[in-house]
Protein backbone atom coordinates (compact mmCIF):
# COMPACT_ATOMS: atom_id res chain seq x y z
CA UNK A 1 0.00 0.00 0.00
CA UNK A 2 1.26 3.45 -0.85
CA UNK A 3 1.54 5.78 2.14
CA UNK A 4 -1.22 8.34 2.24
CA UNK A 5 -0.55 11.76 3.66
CA UNK A 6 -4.03 13.18 3.13
CA UNK A 7 -7.30 11.38 3.67
CA UNK A 8 -9.64 10.74 0.76
CA UNK A 9 -13.19 12.12 0.82
CA UNK A 10 -16.38 10.70 -0.59
CA UNK A 11 -18.75 13.16 -2.32
CA UNK A 12 -20.91 13.00 0.84
CA UNK A 13 -18.45 14.21 3.49
CA UNK A 14 -20.06 17.65 3.71
CA UNK A 15 -23.51 16.10 4.09
CA UNK A 16 -22.24 14.03 7.05
CA UNK A 17 -20.72 17.10 8.68
CA UNK A 18 -24.02 18.97 8.34
CA UNK A 19 -25.77 16.07 10.08
CA UNK A 20 -23.32 16.33 12.99
CA UNK A 21 -21.57 13.04 12.30
CA UNK A 22 -18.46 12.01 14.20
CA UNK A 23 -15.92 11.78 11.38
CA UNK A 24 -13.00 9.37 11.73
CA UNK A 25 -10.13 8.21 9.51
CA UNK A 26 -10.99 4.79 8.08
CA UNK A 27 -8.87 2.86 5.56
CA UNK A 28 -7.47 6.14 4.23
CA UNK A 29 -10.83 7.92 4.05
CA UNK A 30 -12.70 10.45 6.18
CA UNK A 31 -15.86 8.57 7.10
CA UNK A 32 -18.81 8.99 9.49
CA UNK A 33 -18.52 6.71 12.55
CA UNK A 34 -21.94 7.66 13.87
CA UNK A 35 -24.52 10.43 13.84
CA UNK A 36 -24.98 10.32 17.62
CA UNK A 37 -26.11 6.80 18.45
CA UNK A 38 -24.76 3.52 17.11
CA UNK A 39 -27.66 1.66 18.78
CA UNK A 40 -30.47 3.80 17.34
CA UNK A 41 -28.89 3.72 13.91
CA UNK A 42 -28.64 -0.09 14.04
CA UNK A 43 -32.28 -0.36 15.10
CA UNK A 44 -33.44 1.97 12.32
CA UNK A 45 -31.97 -0.43 9.75
CA UNK A 46 -33.71 -3.46 11.27
CA UNK A 47 -37.06 -1.70 11.68
CA UNK A 48 -37.35 0.91 8.92
CA UNK A 49 -34.48 1.78 6.55
CA UNK A 50 -30.96 3.08 6.95
CA UNK A 51 -28.75 4.96 4.53
CA UNK A 52 -24.97 4.42 4.57
CA UNK A 53 -22.14 6.14 2.73
CA UNK A 54 -19.89 3.27 1.64
CA UNK A 55 -18.04 5.26 -0.98
CA UNK A 56 -14.73 4.26 0.59
CA UNK A 57 -15.08 0.78 -0.88
CA UNK A 58 -12.84 0.26 -3.90
CA UNK A 59 -14.39 -0.05 -7.36
CA UNK A 60 -12.70 -1.80 -10.28
CA UNK A 61 -13.91 -2.33 -13.84
CA UNK A 62 -12.60 -5.10 -16.08
CA UNK A 63 -13.33 -5.48 -19.78
CA UNK A 64 -12.37 -7.74 -22.66
CA UNK A 65 -13.52 -10.72 -24.68
CA UNK A 66 -11.72 -13.14 -22.32
CA UNK A 67 -12.56 -11.35 -19.06
CA UNK A 68 -14.88 -14.04 -17.67
CA UNK A 69 -12.36 -16.85 -18.29
CA UNK A 70 -9.55 -14.78 -16.81
CA UNK A 71 -11.58 -13.93 -13.71
CA UNK A 72 -12.60 -17.56 -13.32
CA UNK A 73 -8.94 -18.37 -12.81
CA UNK A 74 -8.06 -15.24 -10.81
CA UNK A 75 -10.92 -15.53 -8.28
CA UNK A 76 -12.10 -18.36 -6.04
CA UNK A 77 -15.66 -18.24 -7.34
CA UNK A 78 -16.97 -19.14 -10.77
CA UNK A 79 -17.99 -16.14 -12.87
CA UNK A 80 -18.26 -17.65 -16.37
CA UNK A 81 -21.80 -18.81 -15.52
CA UNK A 82 -22.69 -15.52 -13.78
CA UNK A 83 -25.59 -14.00 -15.74
CA UNK A 84 -25.31 -10.46 -17.09
CA UNK A 85 -27.24 -8.22 -14.69
CA UNK A 86 -26.41 -10.23 -11.56
CA UNK A 87 -24.00 -9.79 -8.63
CA UNK A 88 -22.06 -12.58 -6.95
CA UNK A 89 -20.06 -12.81 -3.69
CA UNK A 90 -16.65 -14.40 -4.04
CA UNK A 91 -13.07 -14.00 -2.99
CA UNK A 92 -9.50 -13.53 -4.09
CA UNK A 93 -7.24 -16.32 -2.79
CA UNK A 94 -3.48 -16.76 -2.58
CA UNK A 95 -1.68 -19.89 -3.82
CA UNK A 96 -2.11 -21.51 -0.39
CA UNK A 97 -5.89 -21.05 -0.43
CA UNK A 98 -5.71 -18.14 2.05
CA UNK A 99 -8.16 -15.27 1.62
CA UNK A 100 -6.56 -12.14 0.12
CA UNK A 101 -9.96 -10.41 0.13
CA UNK A 102 -13.66 -11.00 -0.23
CA UNK A 103 -15.51 -9.08 -2.93
CA UNK A 104 -18.57 -8.78 -5.11
CA UNK A 105 -18.50 -9.10 -8.90
CA UNK A 106 -21.27 -7.36 -10.85
CA UNK A 107 -21.63 -8.62 -14.40
CA UNK A 108 -22.51 -5.48 -16.32
CA UNK A 109 -22.02 -7.02 -19.79
CA UNK A 110 -20.98 -10.19 -21.58
CA UNK A 111 -17.43 -8.79 -21.63
CA UNK A 112 -17.56 -6.48 -18.62
CA UNK A 113 -17.40 -6.93 -14.85
CA UNK A 114 -17.61 -4.28 -12.16
CA UNK A 115 -16.06 -5.26 -8.83
CA UNK A 116 -16.26 -3.88 -5.29
CA UNK A 117 -13.52 -4.78 -2.80
CA UNK A 118 -12.54 -3.71 0.71
CA UNK A 119 -11.11 -0.19 0.98
CA UNK A 120 -8.24 -1.44 3.15
CA UNK A 121 -7.21 -3.97 0.47
CA UNK A 122 -7.62 -1.76 -2.58
CA UNK A 123 -3.98 -1.49 -3.62
CA UNK A 124 -3.07 -5.07 -2.74
CA UNK A 125 -6.09 -6.42 -4.67
CA UNK A 126 -5.31 -4.23 -7.67
CA UNK A 127 -1.71 -5.48 -7.69
CA UNK A 128 -2.79 -9.14 -7.49
CA UNK A 129 -5.51 -8.74 -10.13
CA UNK A 130 -3.19 -6.90 -12.52
CA UNK A 131 -0.78 -9.84 -12.29
CA UNK A 132 -3.53 -12.38 -12.96
CA UNK A 133 -5.57 -10.47 -15.54
CA UNK A 134 -3.34 -9.92 -18.54
CA UNK A 135 -5.67 -10.02 -21.55
CA UNK A 136 -8.43 -7.72 -20.28
CA UNK A 137 -8.42 -4.08 -19.28
CA UNK A 138 -8.38 -3.25 -15.58
CA UNK A 139 -9.39 0.22 -14.34
CA UNK A 140 -9.49 1.36 -10.71
CA UNK A 141 -12.48 3.75 -10.61
CA UNK A 142 -12.39 4.35 -6.86
CA UNK A 143 -11.29 7.98 -7.11
CA UNK A 144 -13.47 9.05 -10.05
CA UNK A 145 -15.49 11.33 -7.75
CA UNK A 146 -18.51 9.03 -7.59
CA UNK A 147 -19.85 7.23 -4.58
CA UNK A 148 -21.81 4.30 -3.17
CA UNK A 149 -24.93 4.64 -1.01
CA UNK A 150 -26.29 1.58 0.77
CA UNK A 151 -30.03 1.63 1.43
CA UNK A 152 -30.89 -1.21 3.82
CA UNK A 153 -33.94 -2.28 5.79
CA UNK A 154 -37.52 -3.53 5.46
CA UNK A 155 -38.62 -0.28 3.78
CA UNK A 156 -35.66 -0.12 1.36
CA UNK A 157 -37.68 -1.24 -1.66
CA UNK A 158 -40.48 1.28 -1.18
CA UNK A 159 -37.94 4.07 -0.70
CA UNK A 160 -36.10 3.00 -3.85
CA UNK A 161 -39.39 3.02 -5.77
CA UNK A 162 -40.24 6.47 -4.40
CA UNK A 163 -36.74 7.73 -5.28
CA UNK A 164 -36.99 6.60 -8.90
CA UNK A 165 -40.73 7.13 -9.30
CA UNK A 166 -40.95 3.57 -10.58
CA UNK A 167 -43.51 1.60 -8.53
CA UNK A 168 -42.73 -1.60 -10.48
CA UNK A 169 -39.01 -1.53 -9.80
CA UNK A 170 -38.19 -4.72 -7.83
CA UNK A 171 -34.76 -6.22 -8.52
CA UNK A 172 -34.23 -9.87 -7.58
CA UNK A 173 -31.83 -10.77 -4.76
CA UNK A 174 -28.33 -9.98 -6.15
CA UNK A 175 -29.94 -8.46 -9.25
CA UNK A 176 -28.82 -5.23 -10.94
CA UNK A 177 -31.06 -2.43 -12.22
CA UNK A 178 -30.49 0.82 -14.08
CA UNK A 179 -33.56 2.90 -13.23
CA UNK A 180 -33.95 6.48 -14.38
CA UNK A 181 -34.23 9.21 -11.76
CA UNK A 182 -34.56 13.02 -11.67
CA UNK A 183 -30.73 13.04 -11.48
CA UNK A 184 -30.16 10.75 -14.44
CA UNK A 185 -29.87 6.96 -14.63
CA UNK A 186 -28.71 5.16 -11.47
CA UNK A 187 -26.82 1.89 -11.10
CA UNK A 188 -28.54 -0.16 -8.37
CA UNK A 189 -27.66 -3.62 -7.05
CA UNK A 190 -29.65 -5.65 -4.54
CA UNK A 191 -26.65 -6.27 -2.31
CA UNK A 192 -25.64 -5.15 1.16
CA UNK A 193 -23.82 -5.88 4.39
CA UNK A 194 -26.58 -5.92 7.01
CA UNK A 195 -28.59 -9.12 6.41
CA UNK A 196 -31.62 -6.95 5.56
CA UNK A 197 -33.41 -6.49 2.26
CA UNK A 198 -31.36 -3.73 0.70
CA UNK A 199 -29.67 -2.01 -2.20
CA UNK A 200 -26.36 -0.44 -3.04
CA UNK A 201 -26.70 2.58 -5.29
CA UNK A 202 -23.70 3.63 -7.36
CA UNK A 203 -23.79 7.34 -8.09
CA UNK A 204 -21.63 9.83 -9.96
CA UNK A 205 -20.27 13.01 -8.35
CA UNK A 206 -23.35 15.07 -9.29
CA UNK A 207 -25.91 12.49 -8.13
CA UNK A 208 -24.41 11.72 -4.71
CA UNK A 209 -25.74 14.63 -2.64
CA UNK A 210 -29.25 14.93 -4.18
CA UNK A 211 -29.87 11.15 -4.01
CA UNK A 212 -28.62 11.06 -0.39
CA UNK A 213 -30.81 14.02 0.62
CA UNK A 214 -33.88 12.67 -1.16
CA UNK A 215 -33.61 9.27 0.55
CA UNK A 216 -33.31 10.97 3.96
CA UNK A 217 -36.33 13.12 3.10
CA UNK A 218 -38.27 9.96 2.21
CA UNK A 219 -37.59 8.53 5.68
CA UNK A 220 -34.26 6.71 5.67
CA UNK A 221 -32.00 7.30 8.71
CA UNK A 222 -28.32 8.10 8.20
CA UNK A 223 -26.18 5.24 9.54
CA UNK A 224 -22.45 5.33 10.23
CA UNK A 225 -19.67 2.77 10.16
CA UNK A 226 -20.16 1.94 13.86
CA UNK A 227 -23.66 0.61 13.28
CA UNK A 228 -22.55 -0.99 10.03
CA UNK A 229 -20.15 -3.17 12.03
CA UNK A 230 -22.89 -4.08 14.52
CA UNK A 231 -25.30 -5.04 11.73
CA UNK A 232 -22.82 -7.09 9.72
CA UNK A 233 -21.73 -9.00 12.83
CA UNK A 234 -25.34 -9.69 13.87
CA UNK A 235 -25.76 -11.19 10.38
CA UNK A 236 -22.38 -12.99 10.78
CA UNK A 237 -21.09 -11.48 7.53
CA UNK A 238 -17.28 -11.74 7.57
CA UNK A 239 -14.98 -8.72 7.74
CA UNK A 240 -11.49 -8.80 6.29
CA UNK A 241 -8.88 -8.57 9.05
CA UNK A 242 -11.24 -10.22 11.53
CA UNK A 243 -13.00 -13.44 10.45
CA UNK A 244 -10.99 -13.64 7.23
CA UNK A 245 -7.40 -12.89 6.22
CA UNK A 246 -4.54 -14.52 4.33
CA UNK A 247 -4.01 -17.24 6.97
CA UNK A 248 -7.68 -18.27 6.81
CA UNK A 249 -9.16 -20.45 4.04
CA UNK A 250 -12.79 -20.32 2.83
CA UNK A 251 -13.25 -23.69 4.61
CA UNK A 252 -12.15 -22.25 7.98
CA UNK A 253 -14.57 -19.35 7.61
CA UNK A 254 -17.62 -21.41 6.50
CA UNK A 255 -17.49 -19.72 3.10
CA UNK A 256 -17.41 -22.74 0.77
CA UNK A 257 -20.28 -21.21 -1.19
CA UNK A 258 -17.95 -18.39 -2.26
CA UNK A 259 -15.60 -20.89 -3.98
CA UNK A 260 -18.23 -23.14 -5.54
CA UNK A 261 -16.78 -25.86 -7.73
CA UNK A 262 -13.46 -25.92 -5.85
CA UNK A 263 -13.27 -29.72 -6.14
CA UNK A 264 -13.05 -29.74 -9.92
CA UNK A 265 -12.22 -26.21 -11.11
CA UNK A 266 -8.76 -24.73 -11.58
CA UNK A 267 -8.09 -21.31 -10.08
CA UNK A 268 -5.41 -19.67 -7.97
CA UNK A 269 -5.62 -21.55 -4.67
CA UNK A 270 -7.67 -24.52 -5.92
CA UNK A 271 -4.76 -27.00 -5.64
CA UNK A 272 -4.22 -25.98 -2.04
CA UNK A 273 -7.94 -26.25 -1.22
CA UNK A 274 -8.19 -29.72 -2.79
CA UNK A 275 -5.10 -30.86 -0.89
CA UNK A 276 -6.45 -29.45 2.38
CA UNK A 277 -9.78 -31.21 1.91
CA UNK A 278 -8.07 -34.53 1.20
CA UNK A 279 -5.37 -34.56 3.82
CA UNK A 280 -6.03 -32.22 6.69
CA UNK A 281 -8.42 -32.53 9.56
CA UNK A 282 -9.80 -29.03 10.22
CA UNK A 283 -8.09 -27.63 13.32
CA UNK A 284 -10.46 -24.76 14.10
CA UNK A 285 -14.00 -23.59 13.51
CA UNK A 286 -15.71 -20.21 13.42
CA UNK A 287 -18.31 -19.97 16.19
CA UNK A 288 -20.71 -17.45 17.68
CA UNK A 289 -20.59 -16.29 21.30
CA UNK A 290 -22.98 -14.28 23.42
CA UNK A 291 -22.35 -12.80 26.86
CA UNK A 292 -24.37 -11.13 29.60
CA UNK A 293 -22.87 -7.66 29.95
CA UNK A 294 -19.30 -7.37 28.81
CA UNK A 295 -18.42 -7.44 25.12
CA UNK A 296 -15.94 -10.18 24.10
CA UNK A 297 -13.73 -7.97 21.98
CA UNK A 298 -11.27 -8.67 19.16
CA UNK A 299 -8.15 -10.45 20.41
CA UNK A 300 -9.57 -11.59 23.75
CA UNK A 301 -8.67 -15.26 24.44
CA UNK A 302 -11.47 -17.85 24.75
CA UNK A 303 -10.89 -20.29 27.61
CA UNK A 304 -12.26 -23.70 28.58
CA UNK A 305 -11.42 -24.77 32.15
CA UNK A 306 -8.77 -22.09 32.26
CA UNK A 307 -7.00 -23.29 29.10
CA UNK A 308 -6.89 -21.06 26.02
CA UNK A 309 -8.86 -22.73 23.22
CA UNK A 310 -9.63 -19.84 20.88
CA UNK A 311 -9.51 -16.17 20.03
CA UNK A 312 -12.25 -13.59 19.48
CA UNK A 313 -12.37 -12.17 15.90
CA UNK A 314 -15.03 -9.46 16.34
CA UNK A 315 -17.28 -8.40 19.19
CA UNK A 316 -19.98 -5.76 19.52
CA UNK A 317 -22.98 -4.87 21.61
CA UNK A 318 -25.91 -6.15 19.54
CA UNK A 319 -28.59 -3.48 19.27
CA UNK A 320 -31.10 -6.07 18.04
CA UNK A 321 -30.49 -8.74 20.71
CA UNK A 322 -29.58 -6.17 23.38
CA UNK A 323 -26.57 -8.17 24.53
CA UNK A 324 -22.95 -8.67 23.54
CA UNK A 325 -22.19 -10.90 20.54
CA UNK A 326 -18.87 -12.08 19.12
CA UNK A 327 -17.29 -14.41 16.61
CA UNK A 328 -14.27 -16.52 17.52
CA UNK A 329 -12.09 -19.22 16.07
CA UNK A 330 -12.24 -22.20 18.43
CA UNK A 331 -10.11 -25.37 18.37
CA UNK A 332 -12.11 -28.29 16.98
CA UNK A 333 -13.69 -30.63 19.50
CA UNK A 334 -13.74 -28.32 22.50
CA UNK A 335 -16.62 -29.15 24.84
CA UNK A 336 -17.51 -27.55 28.13
CA UNK A 337 -18.22 -24.15 29.55
CA UNK A 338 -16.43 -21.32 27.80
CA UNK A 339 -15.19 -18.05 29.24
CA UNK A 340 -13.52 -15.04 27.71
CA UNK A 341 -10.63 -13.23 29.34
CA UNK A 342 -11.00 -9.45 29.16
CA UNK A 343 -7.71 -7.89 30.17
CA UNK A 344 -7.10 -10.54 32.81
CA UNK A 345 -10.69 -10.85 34.06
CA UNK A 346 -12.70 -13.89 33.00
CA UNK A 347 -16.40 -13.78 32.29
CA UNK A 348 -18.77 -16.51 31.02
CA UNK A 349 -19.86 -16.72 27.38
CA UNK A 350 -22.31 -19.00 25.63
CA UNK A 351 -21.67 -20.71 22.33
CA UNK A 352 -24.47 -20.07 19.81
CA UNK A 353 -25.17 -20.74 16.14
CA UNK A 354 -24.54 -18.20 13.38
CA UNK A 355 -25.95 -15.82 12.26
CA UNK A 356 -27.07 -14.12 15.48
CA UNK A 357 -29.92 -12.38 13.63
CA UNK A 358 -31.59 -14.26 10.75
CA UNK A 359 -31.01 -12.92 7.24
CA UNK A 360 -33.93 -11.20 5.52
CA UNK A 361 -31.98 -10.12 2.46
CA UNK A 362 -33.86 -12.55 0.19
CA UNK A 363 -37.31 -11.62 1.53
CA UNK B 1 -17.92 25.48 32.15
CA UNK B 2 -17.69 22.34 34.26
CA UNK B 3 -18.03 22.40 38.08
CA UNK B 4 -15.38 24.54 39.82
CA UNK B 5 -15.61 22.67 43.12
CA UNK B 6 -13.36 19.77 42.16
CA UNK B 7 -10.10 18.55 40.66
CA UNK B 8 -9.65 16.85 37.28
CA UNK B 9 -7.36 14.20 35.81
CA UNK B 10 -5.95 14.24 32.27
CA UNK B 11 -7.62 10.83 31.89
CA UNK B 12 -11.00 12.53 32.58
CA UNK B 13 -11.80 11.49 36.15
CA UNK B 14 -12.78 14.09 38.75
CA UNK B 15 -12.38 14.26 42.57
CA UNK B 16 -14.50 16.48 44.80
CA UNK B 17 -13.18 17.11 48.31
CA UNK B 18 -15.34 17.23 51.46
CA UNK B 19 -13.15 17.31 54.57
CA UNK B 20 -10.78 14.38 54.13
CA UNK B 21 -13.17 12.44 51.87
CA UNK B 22 -13.15 12.69 48.08
CA UNK B 23 -16.04 11.74 45.81
CA UNK B 24 -14.72 10.37 42.51
CA UNK B 25 -16.34 10.21 39.11
CA UNK B 26 -15.69 10.69 35.40
CA UNK B 27 -16.40 13.80 33.34
CA UNK B 28 -19.10 14.40 30.77
CA UNK B 29 -16.35 14.63 28.16
CA UNK B 30 -15.25 11.05 28.97
CA UNK B 31 -18.84 9.88 28.64
CA UNK B 32 -19.28 11.76 25.37
CA UNK B 33 -16.15 10.11 23.97
CA UNK B 34 -17.23 6.65 25.14
CA UNK B 35 -20.76 6.91 23.78
CA UNK B 36 -23.49 4.52 24.89
CA UNK B 37 -22.43 2.69 28.08
CA UNK B 38 -23.01 -1.03 28.56
CA UNK B 39 -20.94 -2.10 31.58
CA UNK B 40 -19.36 -0.70 34.74
CA UNK B 41 -17.07 -2.51 37.17
CA UNK B 42 -16.51 -0.83 40.56
CA UNK B 43 -14.47 -1.96 43.59
CA UNK B 44 -15.98 -2.63 47.03
CA UNK B 45 -16.09 -0.61 50.22
CA UNK B 46 -12.94 -1.20 52.26
CA UNK B 47 -10.67 -1.66 49.25
CA UNK B 48 -7.82 0.79 48.77
CA UNK B 49 -6.98 2.62 45.58
CA UNK B 50 -3.71 4.19 44.48
CA UNK B 51 -3.35 7.39 42.53
CA UNK B 52 -2.69 6.73 38.84
CA UNK B 53 -3.79 3.09 38.99
CA UNK B 54 -6.98 1.54 37.64
CA UNK B 55 -9.75 1.00 40.19
CA UNK B 56 -12.43 -0.17 37.78
CA UNK B 57 -13.57 -0.32 34.19
CA UNK B 58 -16.26 1.29 32.11
CA UNK B 59 -17.33 -0.18 28.79
CA UNK B 60 -19.38 1.37 26.01
CA UNK B 61 -20.68 0.15 22.69
CA UNK B 62 -17.41 1.44 21.24
CA UNK B 63 -14.65 0.65 23.74
CA UNK B 64 -13.43 -0.42 27.19
CA UNK B 65 -11.69 2.14 29.39
CA UNK B 66 -9.93 1.91 32.75
CA UNK B 67 -11.08 4.16 35.58
CA UNK B 68 -7.91 5.79 36.94
CA UNK B 69 -7.68 6.82 40.59
CA UNK B 70 -7.06 10.57 40.96
CA UNK B 71 -6.03 10.07 44.62
CA UNK B 72 -4.96 7.27 46.98
CA UNK B 73 -7.04 6.07 49.89
CA UNK B 74 -9.61 3.69 51.32
CA UNK B 75 -13.04 3.35 49.75
CA UNK B 76 -15.82 4.31 52.19
CA UNK B 77 -18.79 4.34 49.79
CA UNK B 78 -19.68 2.95 46.37
CA UNK B 79 -22.54 4.02 44.10
CA UNK B 80 -23.76 0.42 44.11
CA UNK B 81 -26.94 0.98 42.06
CA UNK B 82 -24.92 2.30 39.14
CA UNK B 83 -23.64 -0.94 37.53
CA UNK B 84 -27.23 -2.20 37.19
CA UNK B 85 -28.63 1.08 35.88
CA UNK B 86 -26.10 3.16 33.99
CA UNK B 87 -28.40 6.09 33.15
CA UNK B 88 -27.17 8.42 35.94
CA UNK B 89 -23.59 7.90 34.73
CA UNK B 90 -24.61 8.45 31.12
CA UNK B 91 -26.79 11.51 31.79
CA UNK B 92 -25.31 13.17 34.88
CA UNK B 93 -21.71 12.03 35.42
CA UNK B 94 -20.78 15.07 37.55
CA UNK B 95 -23.48 14.51 40.22
CA UNK B 96 -25.84 11.50 40.27
CA UNK B 97 -23.32 9.39 38.33
CA UNK B 98 -20.56 9.57 40.98
CA UNK B 99 -18.62 6.32 41.38
CA UNK B 100 -16.88 5.98 44.76
CA UNK B 101 -15.96 7.94 47.91
CA UNK B 102 -12.48 7.65 49.36
CA UNK B 103 -10.77 8.70 52.59
CA UNK B 104 -7.59 10.37 51.41
CA UNK B 105 -4.28 8.96 52.58
CA UNK B 106 -2.33 11.92 51.20
CA UNK B 107 -4.03 15.28 50.59
CA UNK B 108 -0.89 16.52 48.86
CA UNK B 109 -1.75 14.37 45.85
CA UNK B 110 -4.45 16.86 44.92
CA UNK B 111 -1.79 19.45 44.01
CA UNK B 112 -0.90 17.67 40.80
CA UNK B 113 -4.52 17.54 39.56
CA UNK B 114 -6.02 20.11 37.20
CA UNK B 115 -8.31 22.96 38.23
CA UNK B 116 -11.36 23.42 36.03
CA UNK B 117 -9.80 26.10 33.79
CA UNK B 118 -6.86 23.85 32.90
CA UNK B 119 -9.19 20.91 32.32
CA UNK B 120 -11.39 22.98 30.01
CA UNK B 121 -8.26 23.83 27.99
CA UNK B 122 -7.35 20.14 27.78
CA UNK B 123 -10.82 19.25 26.50
CA UNK B 124 -10.76 22.08 23.96
CA UNK B 125 -7.36 20.88 22.70
CA UNK B 126 -8.58 17.26 22.49
CA UNK B 127 -11.65 18.07 20.42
Amino acid sequence: MTPQTTLLRTPLLEAHQKLGAKIVPFAGWEMPLDYGSILSESKAVRKVAGLFDVGHMARFRLRGPQVAEELDHALGGRVTDQPVGMARYTMLLNELGGIVDDLITYRTGEDEFFMVVNASNRHRDAEVLRERITHSSFVDETEDGGGILALQGPLALSLLQALTGDADLAPDFLGLAFPSSPWGPLFVARTGYTGEHGYEIFVNAEQAIPVWNQLLKLGASPVGLGARDVLRLEAALPLYGHEIHEEITPFDANLRFAVRGWKTREFVGSDALQKLANTEVPSKELIGLTAEKRVPREGYPVLCNGVEVGLVCSGVWSATLEKPIATAYLQMGVEGTLTVSARGKEFPVERVGLPFVPHRSRN
Amino acid sequence: MRPEDRFYMDSHEWAKLDGNTATIGVTDFAIEQLGELVFLDLPEVGATISKGEAFGEVESVKAVSDLIAPVSGEIVAVNTDLPDALEPLQEDPHEAGWLIKVTLSNQGELDSLKKVEAYEELVAATR
